[in-house]
């Protein structure tokens, strides 16, 4: 996602407005989810917008990492005329991820959750977070 | 029939995926991103994971096609890419801020595609910036991997005819380096 301030835009990953909305977004998001183990938001072109869990370097590399992950889910989706991909999920043996897109913008949340969790259930609060940082992004640019 | 994977690879605003979309006989597979990083490339989208294309080369050969992203950052996507290829077309662009540097980068990373089957370098945008010349780049190449046959071209990304013929000098070092282990491994 990329604003406009003056004439320079400010990509999400360096506007600090956005980072805190999504800190504040995954704060509540740990909260109600304790089998989260680790979160990120990311813009589309993988740079890290805020996380919960996970060292630096760490962070820098999921948020790369997923944002290709989005890409070939797209390029899927698009290749079957299917439209776009708003969510993909990888199923691991003692957990999974699952990432979801921030609607209307070009930012996605990427969630790891252990295996106590049903995917339903992370399904539900992986797209409620994505909505709320929606929302706040949204506010803010009104 | 005989089936090659080639790496496009190089830093961003290159042209890679320019290139292979200029080569491909196929509708190109693409992965593209809005581009927040206008600092390295004042460009509007950038690959985050492959672009993909085929070209079928003589009667029967089929050449797939891999452009890599250009940021470091995506450089798992090299390590997985890399493992397939048999050889790479390396594209530095002119105008880039020190693309001498961005040669060695990337020759280090690729290099050794080089003992698999070979490498080109396609120098591209030379018509936005004219120096560094063509020397440059042979001489330092000699300096990185001495002793190694690695043509260097001016080439324009958009321009099909200029890229098969940097493909097909890669693919003729391929298969020039295919016979030669082949017939190694007989004489042993």
């Amino acid at each position: 996602m990329t604003e406009q301030v003056g004439a320079q835009p400010v990509s999400a990953h360096k506007d600090p407005v956005v980072i805190a909305f999504a800190n504040e977004v995954l704060d509540g998001f740990s909260d109600v989810c304790r089998s989260l183990r680790y979160a990120t938001f990311l813009t589309d072109d993988g740079f890290e917008v805020a996380s919960i869990a996970g060292d630096e370097k760490q962070n820098r590399r999921v948020a790369s990492m997923a944002s290709s992950m989005q890409a070939l889910g797209d390029a899927v989706a698009k290749d079957l005329r299917i439209g776009g991909a708003e969510y993909i999920i990888i199923a691991a043996e003692t957990g999974y991820v699952i990432q979801m897109r921030v609607p209307e913008h070009a930012m996605v949340l990427a969630a790891h959750f252990d295996a106590a969790e049903t995917v339903g259930k992370a399904l539900s609060v992986a797209r409620l977070a994505a909505s709320n940082m929606r929302t706040l992004v949204q506010e803010k640019a009104a | 029939m005989a089936e090659h994977v080639i790496l496009f690879a190089g830093p961003m605003g290159a042209g890679k995926t320019t290139a292979i979309e200029s080569l491909s006989e196929i509708e190109t597979i693409r992965t593209e991103a809005t581009n927040t990083d206008r600092e390295t490339a004042d460009k509007d989208t950038t690959t985050v994971a492959l672009d993909y294309g085929e070209i079928t080369v003589g009667d029967e050969d089929k050449v797939r096609l891999y452009g890599v992203p250009g940021q470091r950052r995506f450089n798992f996507m090299w390590t997985i890419l890399k493992e397939r290829a048999v050889g790479l077309v390396l594209l530095v662009n002119n105008d880039a801020a020190d693309p001498i540097e961005e040669l060695d980068a990337f020759l280090e990373e690729f290099g050794e595609l080089h003992e698999k089957g070979g490498i080109v370098v396609c120098v591209t945008r030379s018509d936005v910036a004219a120096t560094p010349y063509l020397d440059k780049y042979a001489e330092r190449i000699r300096e990185v991997m001495p002793g190694r046959m690695i043509p260097v071209f001016t080439a324009d990304a958009r321009n099909g005819d200029q890229m098969r013929t940097a493909l097909m000098s890669l693919i003729a070092n391929i298969e020039m380096t295919a016979m030669i282990a082949d017939s190694q491994e007989r004489a042993a």
